[in-house]
């Protein structure tokens, strides 16, 4: 499907169980996702974290409103529901999308300025320096006899402060090699927006619709 | 196949008062491969950058292309024009592997894309890198990476080819190929070649014409001058008298047993035995790109390895990461790394807290920063010094903390001769106070002689202490 589309769906169906509360779109929206990960063969280890996360999240949430309020059961299952629901669906998105195809097809199809797609793809290739980045702050602050954690200001300092100066040398790196903002391009891979592809986005809309306002539970 | 002409040009760079190009006024012509040279700071990377466009152009002076002016130029066509390569390899890609790339500057240059795969096959070919077509960026060398820099600007076609020190991180058979190719592209192609270097090693018999960059002004020398010029440089030479060949009893405060590096899928060092002798100063020499710099990066952790390095007698990676830091530090290459505050006198006072305060009182710390000519700065923000000045204050923070063993990765690198002088006295001192183990790595070799104990060269993926006076090969 194309990505751009893909993209618009999986945000607009997760924008719309923010405001209703049907659980049984809830768990299939989680059902769909699950047979989408595992056809696509996701890691184990990559659906642990993604499961234990939004339990945990989920479970402190339903618990404090639980001691709080009076909400009902039913309330408390769509909430605990709905976390997944996003988890999982993003999870699906990133899954069965390349960023590049992503960046490429942001350009042609939705007609972002490409300064906003290759923005969004370097930034994406820069995740590994940033990594290796934030090795190097912690050893350099072991060796000056501090401890910095997750939390620590900064870390964060460091890490932006390096950040800035990456999108400074990006800055440079496309314009060395003939990117001008605004100019023509021509594309070397088209993405294709397929008519099946409307039906597809379409179909996945009216189910959803259909499930939502039909009177399920 | 374009001259260049600069004209009255002064550039300060905003932010600072006294301007890095001062009245300059160059030619460089069409079609010949010119050198640009000047000791570091002196302005080169500001010039090529002023040339390329990618610094706008002040007010005063003007730079033309055969007598069309560069502000004249639209963007569009501008890499047509002129390309710049950038000295730090891994910073001038926007994609994820090498065709990605090149498909991304042909579709900015907006060329049909059923002429791109030639164009991409034609461009790798004449670099000779067609393997690595679908390599990712990152996982390349340093001087691979080169190479697909160069290749993308083969692929634009452009004019006027500028590079800015390409070879300060590459190693020498690399450095071969692209000057081969480099020569070619002007000679076959009739591109016009400005290459900045500071190290005018091997270029006798591609330079007619060296310009001389100094004080913000340049010089071009005649044929004659430059090819003197050119003869009487000779790198560098490692003199030291007072190293030995360890005695085999020597105490040892590093060691490792079949320790292997690695680059992506390059092997920088092939499996061996080394020694770190305690309390002495060892000196690590060997080409660009060798992997001096991962060696160090391996004793700290923050790389890995294959084989065991053990710290008296102790697995590293058994040790607690936060003891072993405070045992064994290093002092980045790249001076901001180092930093975790913003002003001097926070930085300072975090290695007060946490260092060797016993040896470091108050009147200590203000002499060294006095005979740094640091004092006075203690509200500044690190990041507005320059890189010098960054540079001494890294080392003063890192002495401060006194640790066990001391890595230093190019700790003179940009410093002039005042500030080396004080650096190596501050160094000797704490050395000989303390019974530090110092190993440094050092492209800057003068007067370091008498505070040398031990020569470790790496050449051919292995590592060998030297014995006296040896030739340093970069």
């Amino acid at each position: 499907m194309n990505p751009s589309l893909k993209l618009a769906t999986v945000v607009l169906i997760a924008f719309e169980i923010s405001f209703t509360q049907v659980l049984t779109v809830n768990l299939a929206l989680i059902g769909f996702s699950l047979i989408v990960l595992v056809v696509q063969r996701i890691h184990f280890k990559t659906l642990l974290w993604l499961t234990a996360v939004p339990l945990f999240l989920a479970s402190a949430l339903v618990w404090s409103l639980a001691l709080q309020g009076d909400a009902s059961h039913h309330f408390l299952a769509v909430i605990f529901t709905r976390m997944f629901v996003y988890v999982y669906l993003g999870a699906t998105f990133t899954q069965t999308t390349q960023p590049l195809a992503l960046a490429r097809s942001l350009e042609q199809n939705a007609k972002l300025p490409a300064k906003f797609a290759y923005g969004f793809l370097a930034a994406f290739n820069l995740l590994p320096k940033i990594r290796a980045e934030v090795a190097t702050i912690h050893a350099a602050a072991l060796m000056r006899g501090q401890v910095l954690h997750f939390w620590s200001p900064q870390l964060y300092f460091k890490v932006i402060l390096a950040a800035m100066n990456w999108s400074d040398q990006l800055a440079d790196a496309m314009t060395s090699h003939g990117f001008v903002e605004g100019a023509p391009r021509t594309y070397a891979v088209t993405i294709p927006l397929r008519r099946r592809d409307w039906l597809l986005c379409g179909l996945g809309f009216v189910v959803v619709q259909i499930g939502l306002f039909v009177g399920l539970p | 196949m374009a001259t260049i002409t600069i004209q009255h040009l002064t550039y300060a760079p905003p932010a600072r008062e006294t301007p890095v190009l001062k009245d300059l006024t160059a030619t460089f012509r069409g079609g010949r491969f010119s050198l640009l040279t000047g000791p570091s700071g002196s302005g080169k990377t500001t010039l090529l950058r002023l040339i390329a466009g990618l610094t706008p152009l002040p007010t005063t002076g003007t730079i033309t292309f055969d007598d069309q002016a560069l502000a004249s130029f639209p963007a569009t066509t501008h890499s047509r024009r002129v390309a710049l390569l950038f000295q730090e390899p891994s910073t001038q890609f926007t994609m994820d592997t090498v065709t990605n790339e090149l498909r991304f500057v042909l579709e900015n240059q907006a060329v049909d894309p059923a002429q791109m795969p030639a164009r991409i096959d034609a461009a790798l070919a004449f670099v000779g890198i067609a393997k690595l077509r679908d390599r990712s960026l990152m996982q390349l060398s340093g001087g691979e990476q080169q190479k697909v820099a160069l290749a993308s600007i083969v692929a634009m076609d452009s004019d006027v080819i500028l590079l800015d020190e390409p070879f300060a991180s590459i190693d020498p058979p690399t450095r071969q190929v692209l000057m081969t190719k480099l020569v070619q592209l002007c000679h076959e192609r009739h591109k016009t070649v400005i290459l900045a270097d500071h190290d005018l090693s091997g270029y006798d018999q591609w330079v007619d014409h060296l310009t001389v960059l100094d004080h913000g002004m340049a010089t071009q020398l005649s044929a004659a001058a430059t090819q003197a010029r050119l003869a009487a440089f000779t790198p560098e030479r490692l003199r030291l008298t007072q190293v030995q060949l360890p005695a085999p009893d020597t105490p040892q405060v590093l060691t490792s047993h079949q320790l292997g590096l690695r680059r992506g899928t390059r092997q920088l060092l092939r499996p061996q035995d080394l020694a770190i002798l305690a309390h002495k100063t060892t000196l690590i020499t060997g080409p660009n790109g060798s992997g001096k710099s991962t060696f160090f990066r391996a004793l700290v952790r923050l790389s890995s390895y294959d084989g065991t390095i053990t710290y008296r007698q102790q697995d590293i990676q058994k040790l607690r990461r936060r003891t072993y830091a405070r045992h064994v530090g290093l002092m980045f290459q790249a001076a901001q790394a180092q930093f975790l505050n913003v002003t001097l006198g926070e930085e300072l006072a975090l290695s007060q807290k946490n260092g060797q305060h016993a040896y470091f009182t108050p009147d200590r710390v203000a002499a060294a920063l006095k005979a740094l000519q640091l004092n006075g700065r203690e509200d500044q923000v690190i990041y507005s010094l320059s890189s010098g000045q960054q540079k001494k204050f890294q080392l003063l923070c890192m002495l401060m903390m006194a640790p066990d063993v001391l890595l230093l990765d190019e700790p003179l690198k940009g410093l002039d001769l005042a500030s080396i002088h004080a650096v190596r006295q501050l160094l000797t001192t704490t050395q000989a106070d303390l019974k530090l183990t110092l190993v440094l790595i050092s492209h800057q070799l003068s007067g370091l002689d008498s505070f040398i104990d031990y020569h470790l060269a790496l050449a051919d993926q292995q590592f060998s202490y030297q014995a006296q006076e040896v030739r340093h090969e970069s």
